[in-house]
């Protein structure tokens, strides 16, 4: 009785798996290997459309050369960095093996022949089978739901990846600008102190001024040389930089920035569910949903296959000289005597409770980076919004006052001078801040859509 | 309260004057009379009590009074007022009776005189009668002869006007900061006989300074030295009046110091000579021809003259940066420097910036925008062009036929033919010049140029 009805469980198991078999030519990856699902995944939490997979290479270039031939904007390299950028392309790769693995699993082994012959004088003993992977075939649903796990993990890493490197990228992108902009200032900053102490050098000159006096304003405009200096090299560093991660090189066209980083936005972005939302939307919080699952499903299995350790089954047939050829199948059974597969289970279980865990503190995390990065971006925006419209109006002030001084002759030339490069200063302060805004703004969204690459990265 | 003009409008100042003491008599307290602005006002012959010729203060005027049983009763009100300096700045001052400097008081020798004095500063305050000899309980020295007034109360101060002469009021208490702020008055005692000392016309002033940052109303009060605004009663030239004068009048000027330094007052095409000091009137065979006087801090100086010659003679501290207004301290000398290039550059940085100072300092009449409240440096607009002059400057017009009592500025003074200095137009011959600078005595060395050179003894001086 008992092994009747195993071996009907065995045939409604075959029957399951050569289903599963049918289903698994489906379950396989799109023709695009998974691009178009990435570029869903990516535009959804960019906020632009993401095109992974150009149709042509030609059609590809005259993209990027027509993106090139305006000043960039911070979406405009987004999507040169994601067409470009050869790192991105390296990782997408990963989704092609993941996906032919996807493939891989819901193929059978081949079917192995073994034959032995044994000589013993004029005996012969000739072993023949056919050795079929049954135990593949059985498992191979349970393996196409694991990989098919995995290839959808490797969907939702490429979409991390991509959105990293549009992060990375807009940062990259105000950094560059913001530094152009500084070395602009820097220039004029050089140009107020050089007039300063042209001026100074002819007073002394003329016997109006000493050397000391002479010599303290040629000291500043050696300051404002050395500071010149680095701000031009701060502005070449950070559009190399840019250009690194938008995958230009030498026979590109050269990239123009535009002068000035974009206007703050009206008003800052308001923090309505922007928990709840980075919960549905973070990828890592995703790929953590997806693992336990998966652990779930595997728990699932070990519960299911406790008894069976090596399940093996097969056509056998043996023949001797001058006998008949015997055949038969083979079926090994584990009997569950000493392990009754209770610490699989527990491992499973612990595993199963783990992920779980992980999951949770992902979800921790994330939540707490939202805040944190909102909090972030909503200092920078009032700090920027501080310097446009008080410490920038008030430098100006400040200047005019001066140049009225100046004029009632209350105020020396020098003075006038040394307000305008504080003025410049306080302009250069209000830029950095306009820049500090929008790398806050670009965490933000990271923090809400992409999730803790850094963790991700440990994580793995 | 009333204004000082219109008390003296209408029908007579005897009616108007009763029927302001009748109002205020209820109160027993004599009416505060006030003035609204800082335009000279020449009073009236005296309406009661003793006749006297009274004076002109210069950008103000005298405090009315009340007779009550044969006491001359005077009302003070110290309060913090708005005064204009000149046209385009107000300072943010304290005075008294709406004004700074206070109306001037004037008695005559022998009144007895009460002043109620009410304090209506934030801090408390005294007044002081500077020169007068009076029981030592009416001084004014908070502390020492008397507890001081707080705010909101009213002192008396009563006693008889013994000495002729020339005074002032100013408290003592706090002194630095409510003289820095502005308080102060003239008083002149008229000696009992009109025909004593009489003049025609008899100015009187106080000197006085402030620390009045450009861009602000209020002064520094802890300025101890560097003021900016040196005044003739706290009005700066262009905004002092002129001294309107009947040529072949005999003119008395009255100058007392408040300020923290001497100024050597200098008048043009007369000499005079000093009639009175702090201590009375100088006796007339000490007295000797100056065209300028100095007057020491806390002195007063009468100095008298016959203005026989027509004209706009200019009056003024004789320290030439008293008669500059505000200006930078800092400001280093540009005469001479070259600025072509540099002019351009600062241009780009600061685009309203013009070159200044590379010739001297004149302004050459440049209109350029200053700060909020704040005068040209040097200003004025002369028939001839700009005058370039500030603070402790104005000009005595002298002129012929004027009326008795006429002060109305008669204009600028028109130069008969030839009497006015003009551009020569003819050949100019290249002048002698000495080759040898320095003569005999001190020979110059070294074509002019300058080298310091250590020379060590060679002998001798050991152990110095």
């Amino acid at each position: 009785m008992k092994a009747i009805d195993m071996n009907a469980a065995r045939m409604r198991c075959v029957a399951a798996a050569l289903g599963a078999l049918a289903l698994a030519g489906c379950a396989g990856p799109a023709p695009d290997g998974g691009l178009g699902e990435v570029s869903t995944l990516a535009a959804q939490r960019i906020g632009q459309p993401v095109k992974l997979d150009a149709s042509s290479r030609e059609a590809a270039e005259e993209q990027v050369a027509q993106l090139l031939a305006q000043p960039l904007t911070a979406d405009s390299a987004v999507q040169l960095a994601l067409m470009n950028n050869p790192g991105l392309k390296a990782s997408l790769g990963e989704l092609g093996v993941a996906g032919s693995e996807l493939v891989q699993a819901g193929r059978l082994r081949n079917p192995s022949i073994g034959f032995g012959r044994i000589g013993n004088g004029a005996d012969k003993e000739i072993d023949r089978s056919v050795i079929f992977d049954l135990a593949g075939l059985l498992t191979m649903p349970v393996r196409v739901n694991i990989e098919q796990r995995r290839f959808e993990q490797a969907k939702l890493n490429a979409a991390a990846q991509v959105l990293r490197l549009a992060s990375e990228t807009r940062q990259a992108y105000f950094v560059a600008v913001a530094a152009a902009q500084s070395a602009a200032f820097a220039d004029q900053v050089r140009g107020a102190a050089e007039a300063s102490s042209e001026l100074a050098e002819r007073m002394s000159r003329t016997g109006n001024w000493s050397k000391l006096d002479q010599a303290r304003e040629r000291a500043f405009f050696d300051d404002a040389l050395t500071q010149q200096a680095r701000a031009r090299h701060e502005a070449v560093a950070s559009r190399e930089q840019l250009a690194r991660l938008l995958g230009l090189w030498g026979d590109r066209p050269a990239f123009t920035l535009p002068d000035r980083l974009p206007e703050l936005p009206a008003a800052p972005l308001e923090p309505q569910n922007a928990e709840g939302s980075a919960l549905a939307q973070r990828l890592d919080v995703l790929a953590a949903r997806r693992d336990a699952e998966a652990s779930a499903a595997s728990l699932g299995l070990t519960r299911t296959t406790r008894f069976i350790n090596v399940f093996e089954a097969g056509y056998a047939n043996k023949s001797a000289s001058g006998e008949p050829r015997a055949n038969g199948y083979e079926v090994t059974l584990e009997l569950p005597l000493f392990d009754w597969g209770g610490a699989r289970v527990a491992r499973a279980e612990a595993l199963y409770m783990q992920s779980v865990h992980r999951t949770a503190d992902v979800a921790v995390r994330a939540r707490s980076e939202v805040r944190e990065a909102y909090s972030a971006y909503r200092t920078n925006y009032d700090i920027a919004r501080h310097y446009r419209d008080q410490v920038v109006p008030l430098r100006k002030q400040i200047s005019d006052e001066v140049l009225l001084r100046y004029n009632g002759m209350l105020a020396s030339v020098f003075e006038l001078l040394a307000d305008a490069r504080d003025q410049l200063n306080a302009v250069n302060a209000a830029i950095e801040a306009q820049r500090d805004f929008w790398l806050a703004e670009a965490r933000l969204q990271d923090a809400m859509h992409g999730g803790a690459n850094k963790e991700q990265g440990a994580a793995q | 309260m009333i204004s000082r003009r219109d008390f003296f409008k209408g029908a007579g100042a005897v009616a108007v004057s009763a029927a302001a003491v009748s109002r205020a008599g209820a109160a027993t307290l004599p009416e505060a009379a006030s003035a609204a602005d800082a335009n000279t006002q020449v009073p009236p012959p005296p309406p009661n009590g003793r006749h006297f010729n009274p004076v002109v203060t210069l950008n103000g005027w005298s405090l009315p009074w009340r007779m009550n049983n044969g006491v001359k009763e005077f009302h003070l009100v110290a309060e913090p007022v708005v005064r204009e300096l000149a046209p385009g700045m107000k300072a943010n001052l304290w005075g008294y009776n709406g004004q700074s400097p206070g109306p001037t008081i004037e008695v005559v020798e022998g009144d007895r005189v009460r002043i109620f004095v009410t304090n209506r500063l934030p801090e408390i305050t005294s007044i002081h009668w500077h020169g007068q000899r009076l029981p030592n309980g009416m001084d004014g020295v908070t502390g020492i002869t008397q507890p001081a007034i707080a705010p909101g109360k009213t002192f008396v101060y009563e006693f008889v006007a013994r000495r002729p002469g020339t005074f002032m009021y100013h408290p003592h208490a706090d002194e630095m900061t409510q003289m820095a702020m502005g308080m102060m008055g003239f008083w002149v005692t008229h000696p009992k006989d009109p025909s004593q000392h009489a003049v025609d016309r008899d100015f009187v002033f106080l000197l006085n300074a402030y620390d009045i940052e450009p861009g602000s109303y209020t002064p520094k009060v802890n300025t101890m030295l560097d003021f900016n605004l040196w005044t003739f009663n706290s009005r700066v030239f262009p905004g002092i009046d002129p001294l309107v004068i009947r040529q072949g009048d005999k003119v008395r000027i009255r100058v007392g110091n408040l300020t923290m330094t001497n100024h050597p007052i200098h008048m043009h095409g007369h000499e005079f000579v000093v009639t009175g000091t702090d201590g009375g009137w100088t006796p007339p065979g000490s007295r000797w021809p100056e065209v300028t006087t100095d007057v020491a801090v806390g002195q007063m100086r009468a100095i008298e003259f016959t203005a026989t010659d027509p004209g706009d003679w200019a009056l003024h501290c004789h320290k030439s940066h008293h008669t500059m207004n505000a200006m930078g301290h800092d400001v280093p000398t540009l005469i001479g420097v070259d600025h072509r290039g540099v002019a351009e550059k600062i241009n780009r940085i600061v685009p309203d910036y013009m070159v200044m100072g590379e010739k001297g300092g004149s302004m050459g009449g440049m209109q350029m925008p200053l700060p909020e409240n704040t005068l040209p440096m040097m200003t004025g607009e002369g028939p001839f062009g700009n005058v370039e002059m500030g603070g402790m400057f104005t000009v005595m017009k002298v002129r012929p036929g004027l009326k008795r009592g006429d002060y109305r500025d008669p204009g600028w003074y028109r130069h008969p033919a030839g009497t006015l200095a003009y551009e020569w137009t003819g050949a100019l011959p290249e002048p002698a010049r000495s080759g040898s600078a320095g003569g005999h005595l001190m020979p110059a060395r070294g074509q002019g140029n300058v080298e310091l050179k250590v020379r060590k003894p060679t002998k001798g001086h050991h152990g110095h």
